[in-house]
């Protein structure tokens, strides 16, 4: 996040975790809270299951043989992209509420602190570091600087969007006196045809996938290349400095 | 002799709510208490409801739609429940005489009438793309809603502008509701709407003696508040995953679902599925046409009939969500492949790097 | 004074000028000036499209398979016509071909809308001009009722009948309310029929408008709804299964019979009911034998009803294909839409625009751009017209011509190419109807010739359409089921560049749509429709077009109320929304109206 030491910052996000004794040559910061790291893996498996059924329900699949009555796949996969839907929206709802009560870490998706000046210096140094210009990267407790960026847009409000034109398709099955109406009925205020709806929450799940692929590959880059642990953090919570 | 008032005491309605109707009506035109008084004589003593239904850019066809419904049928509409003072396409008048029947209604029963419009006014070209009387239709609109009771829009035109208000709209044909900005309009959108849910609704306000309850985009919740997908009969085929895949296969033969063959039904507002047209005959999907979506604002913009996904317009490409975004998270892969290729080769050619350690 | 137009016409513009606008009993929006002279006869008549949506326009860049819908809504009084004209067009560009069953269902789609069109055209919009409703209130129901028995074997006869009827509409009257028959001509010298056949023909004023919601549920059959039926570029959408799973979502032995059934009362009703209406009405409009116009000198027959699939050649389809000039039924020309030296539009007087106006495009290379522009002695301003100049540009409907001539199309024409085909189906019933009402063949060439022939040709159409039902049911039988062909439905299988015609006969005439396709996009629509010939303004040679011929030399009893100019263009059963949906690219801005 900022130019402070690893251990000086470790020691402010979460005292209890820097622990001497459990690495002598290397440094470890506790980074990732339980419930971060808990939402995290069942917010990936959500989305998962949501973009593959999505997209299936987009396009619809090969006909099934048999009576209409012996059949209900489409109908589970409906099934299924709703209840993902419900568990990533309730996860996201949760994940909020721990920004709040979290550490520093545990806020830093949800703004982009665009106003310091030291931030825009982090982004010119990752800049550099992803375009292979500068030879060595920063040790960082949370996310870097571009990554944070990263964070906020392609994932926080596409999110946020996702569960806003998730919830009003949902209405229309609902009907127009069910809760998912009152509450995000007004996405058809906007596009009051909702075949515009389907097609934003269509070019959302696009924009979590182009996600996907860039935050894998640059964890597991940057656990290489940047000799820190990126992703058995998100499974001890801790983060380890190798040299 | 018939009165407005004799049908609906027929009807079953009791002077009370008669009575609180007009008195609504009475509001709904900005008048004293007093004027409802004034209005509910008028309506007992004299007329049934006057309606001029006025044509703009049109194709008729939610006129043709109109006379086409059984219950009730049209002559016992016309006959015996409104006064259709006004209607170009079947009125014996013509010329200065029926021009003389606009003014005529508009003093004569000012805030007791019922605008109808079918069509849309173009504003292009100074309304001239459409002339009545040698004047632009968009003055004679605008003119008649301002003593109208109730401004009914039939059809998609009137309602979301239909055809020629898609794109390029070249004579900015234009949904009425966008050209009268101070009045309530019911949206009956459609192409054209159900005959028996046109006179369902004028029946329910003479009936009634109320407006009936409209939703966000203004269109009555009886019949637009659910959509074809809601009620179609063809659903269990959906839930079950069957599908028609091309005309005329064995799906389309048992009736199967027509999802993939570009229906849109599952974001199209209507009865169709459930009132069914011509007397409850059919409705496209029983026929084994898709939806086309045509009591949807826009619709003919969003994309191919047959086509599932809309068309997205942008930077003179069109295609569908999904080959935007495979197309966007292949650019994405590539990069990624190439950088990863990069950064392997890097690290060939040099020792591992160790982290910036500042203090 | 007067001026001579090439095709035989002597116009005079000195005397009183009459305007009747809105022309009611019309689809769309249609002007009409006339001059007068001294005794109150027509010699100067002007007739203008006064609407414009821009159908072609829109369509430039879209799938071609989508072209159905948007021509659909061009018109929904001749609703599905233009639909069907344009999957032909496609299907002619890219070398489709349908099924015979998918042949047979549109033929039987499109014969039951000329019935369906015809029966509302004749009683909705046409009957008023002959039938004075407020004298029906003076007719004795008796014999009425012995009148209708006379005629007619149709049940709804009785005295009791035309009692009950003749109370409600007195009641009607009464109450002060006409409804849609306030301000009409009531009274008028030029309506010649007594009492008891008014209100006979109210009473089937009210029944035909019953009858028709009915005659259409065939196209909600094979169509899902009506107004405005669903088609498909290589056959149609409705599949068949009469007697397999699932019988019931498709086309099954129900829905068979239901078609069969509608089929067997609108022919009742049109022999019953409206042809001895048709007889009965002539023959006291005898002596009223104006507004033959053009019909006796140019008419044009594209031809339709292709008995068998693909071939739309003359000699496949029963409703008869030529063109007649300058009243020589000897001879009939064959049409060929593909020809750029045939089909024509000009838009000299015309609100559009040319490179060179003295020319005419084959709609091929058709350009539609919008100007309106008024001639120097229009009176009253840009909008707000009292006059209109029609020296200058003065329609929103431009100007075809075949080979340069100005022709009438429709019911009439058709029968007239038929007849002089020696076609038993058109010159026999025509022949017995002159007969019956003792009239000579030039009797036909009329305003009331117009309204007989439309009533026959409804007949036969309503008889076409047992035929091919019988056809359909015959093919299913053979086992062939086949509804829609879809080898070239994928647009990768279309060329690259292709370009197409189709043409049918619509309710009031030829009517044709050229389309380009490059890169699996429409490149170029253009249709000419039926009211496009019929009510085009002059060419640039001076012809004047069907509806203002017709008009010429018929005395008007009272300039006031108009209702013989209303009479004759009714015949044509005028459809603006059709005439006038042409379009270029964006017009200039010159709204002067606020949008929210």
């Amino acid at each position: 996040m900022q130019d402070k030491s690893p251990r000086a910052l470790a020691a402010a996000v979460a005292p209890n975790a820097v622990s001497t004794g459990r690495s002598v040559e290397r440094d470890v910061v506790y980074v990732y809270e339980a419930p971060v790291r808990l939402w995290h893996w069942i917010n990936a498996a959500a989305i998962l299951v949501l973009a593959l059924t999505g997209y299936f329900i987009g396009t619809g699949i090969p006909t099934m043989p048999g009576q209409a009555s012996d059949n209900f796949l489409f109908g589970y996969i409906r099934f299924a992209h709703f209840s993902a839907g419900y568990v990533l929206t309730l996860g996201f709802l949760l994940r909020m509420y721990w920004a709040f009560i979290g550490n520093p870490a545990a806020k830093q998706i949800f703004y982009v602190p665009l106003w310091r000046k030291s931030y825009w210096g982090g982004i010119w140094h990752e800049i550099r570091w992803y375009a292979l210009i500068a030879a060595k990267p920063k040790e960082r407790v949370g996310h870097n600087p571009l990554a944070q960026l990263t964070m906020f847009f392609m994932f926080t409000l596409t999110i946020s969007s996702m569960i806003v034109t998730g919830v009003a398709l949902y209405a229309q099955g609902a009907g127009n006196d069910s809760w998912q109406y009152e509450l995000f009925g007004w996405a058809f205020s906007i596009w009051p045809n909702s075949q515009d709806v389907h097609t934003w929450h269509h070019l959302g799940l696009w924009v979590i996938v182009t996600f996907a692929l860039v935050h894998i590959y640059t964890a597991v880059r940057e656990d290489i290349v940047s000799r820190q642990s990126i992703i058995s953090s998100m499974i001890s919570g801790q983060r380890e400095f190798r040299d | 002799m018939e009165t407005f008032y004799g049908v609906i005491r027929r009807q079953g309605i009791t002077r009370r709510s008669f009575h609180k109707f007009c008195s609504l009506t009475a509001m709904s035109l900005g008048l004293s208490p007093l004027a409802a008084s004034d209005i509910a004589n008028a309506l007992e003593t004299k007329p049934r409801v006057p309606v001029i239904w006025m044509h703009g850019l049109e194709c008729t066809c939610c006129s043709e739609s109109f006379i086409r419904s059984a219950h009730p049928l049209v002559k016992d509409v016309v006959l015996s429940m409104i006064s259709l003072d006004y209607d170009d396409p079947i009125m014996a008048a013509a010329g200065h005489q029926a021009e003389a029947i606009l003014e005529e209604t508009r003093t004569k029963y000012k805030g007791q009438y019922v605008l109808a419009v079918e069509g849309n006014p173009p504003v292009n070209e100074g309304g001239m793309f459409c002339i009545v009387g040698g004047k632009p239709f968009v003055e004679k609109l605008t003119a008649m809603a301002e003593d109208a009771m109730a401004i009914i829009a039939w059809g998609t035109c009137a309602s979301w502008g239909c055809v020629q208000a898609a794109k390029p709209n070249p004579t900015r044909a234009t949904p009425i509701d966008k050209v009268i900005t101070n009045k309530t309009i019911i949206k009956v959108p459609g192409c054209p709407p159900i005959a028996e849910v046109m006179t369902a609704l004028l029946t329910f306000i003479t009936t009634f003696g109320k407006l009936p309850e409209l939703d966000r985009q203004g269109r009555p919740k009886m019949f637009y508040s659910q959509r074809i997908h809601d009620k179609c009969y063809r659903r269990p085929h959906f839930d079950a995953g069957q599908f028609v895949e091309e005309w005329d296969d064995e799906s389309a033969r048992k009736g199967y679902c027509l999802y993939k063959m570009g229906c849109k039904g599952p974001t199209t507002y209507n009865a169709c599925s459930a009132v069914r047209w011509n007397g409850g005959v059919s409705f496209p999907i029983q026929s084994g046409h898709g939806c086309l979506g045509c009591s949807e604002d826009g619709f003919w913009d969003k994309c191919s009939v047959y086509d599932r996904l809309s068309a997205i317009k942008q930077f003179g490409v069109e295609k569908n969500a999904d080959q935007v975004g495979m197309a966007a998270a292949g650019a994405v892969g590539l990069a990624i492949a190439a950088h990863a290729a990069l950064t392997a080769a890097k690290r060939l050619s040099r020792k591992p790097v160790r982290p910036a350690q500042e203090e | 004074m007067g001026t001579q137009t090439p095709n035989g016409f002597k116009l005079d513009d000195s005397g009183k000028r009459i305007v009747v606008d809105p022309l009611t009993r019309v689809e769309g929006h249609l002007r009409v000036e006339v001059n007068l002279d001294s005794n109150n006869v027509i010699r100067n008549a002007v007739s203008s499209g006064t609407m414009w949506r821009g159908i072609e326009t829109i369509l430039r860049g879209r799938d071609p398979r989508d072209a159905w819908a948007f021509t659909g809504r061009i018109c929904g009084v001749c609703t599905g016509t233009h639909a069907l004209t344009s999957v032909r067009a496609v299907e002619n560009a890219l070398g489709i071909t349908i099924p015979d069953n998918a042949n047979s269902i549109r033929n039987i789609m499109q014969l039951c809308l000329q019935v369906h069109d015809h029966i509302v055209h004749f009683y909705h919009l046409h009957a008023l001009d002959w039938v004075d409703m407020i004298s029906a209130l003076n007719a004795d129901p008796k014999a009425t009722s012995a009148l209708a028995q006379s005629i007619s074997s149709w049940p709804l006869s009785s005295p009791g009948y035309f009692k009950h009827l003749q109370i409600r509409l007195t009641k009607f009257m009464e109450s002060g309310q006409l409804g849609p028959f306030r301000n009409g001509y009531w009274g008028h010298p030029a309506y010649k029929l007594p009492p008891e056949a008014n209100l006979m023909a109210v009473a089937h004023y009210l029944e035909a408008l019953d009858f028709q919601k009915d005659v259409v549920k065939i196209h909600a059959v094979y169509g899902g709804k009506n107004p405005h039926p669903n088609w498909l570029v290589g056959g149609v959408a409705c599949a068949i299964n009469v007697d397999g799973t699932g019988a019931v979502g498709a086309v099954n032995m129900e829905r068979l019979n239901l078609v069969s059934s509608i089929i067997d009362r609108s022919i009742e009703f049109v022999e019953q009911v409206y042809l001895p209406d048709v007889v009965a009405i002539s023959s006291f409009y005898k002596d009223w034998l104006y507004g033959g116009g053009l019909s006796g000198k140019s008419v044009m027959s594209y031809g339709d009803i292709p008995e068998n699939a693909n071939d739309y050649s003359a000699k496949s389809l029963k409703l008869p294909h030529g063109v007649i000039l300058n009243g020589n039924l000897r001879e009939v020309l064959p049409i060929d839409h593909g020809d750029p030296e045939q089909i024509q539009e000009f838009v000299g007087h015309s609100w559009y625009k040319y490179p060179d106006e003295t020319r005419g495009l084959h709609p091929w290379d058709g350009v539609t751009e919008p100007n309106f522009q008024l001639g120097p002695k229009v009176k009253g301003t840009r909008t707000n017209i009292k006059e209109l100049d029609e020296g200058g540009k003065y329609s929103w409907i431009k100007t075809p011509r075949w080979r340069g001539n100005a022709v009438e199309v429709g019911p009439l024409a058709r029968c007239i190419v038929g007849y002089a085909q020696g076609k038993a189906e058109f010159k026999e019933p025509a022949d017995q109807l002159l007969k019956t009402v003792d009239l000579p063949f030039a009797a036909l060439f009329s305003t009331l010739g117009r309204t007989a022939a439309r009533a026959l040709e409804c007949q036969w159409a309503a008889h076409q359409m047992r035929y091919f039902q019988h056809k359909l049911m015959a093919q299913i039988k053979a086992g062939d089921t086949a509804t829609a062909n879809v080898d070239r439905w994928k647009p990768e299988s279309w060329p690259k560049q292709a370009k197409g015609y189709g043409f049918t006969e619509a309710p009031r005439g030829a009517l044709a749509h050229w389309i380009k396709i490059k890169e699996a996009k429409i490149d170029n629509y253009q249709c000419v429709v039926p009211t496009t010939w019929n009510g085009s303004p002059r060419d640039p040679n001076g012809n004047i077009g069907a509806f203002e011929a017709s008009l010429m030399d018929t005395p008007m009893a009272d300039p006031e109320k108009p209702l013989e100019i209303l009479r004759t263009i009714h015949s044509f059963d005028p459809c603006l929304a059709c005439a006038t949906h042409v379009m270029g690219p964006d017009g200039q801005e010159l709204a002067t109206v606020k949008v929210r």
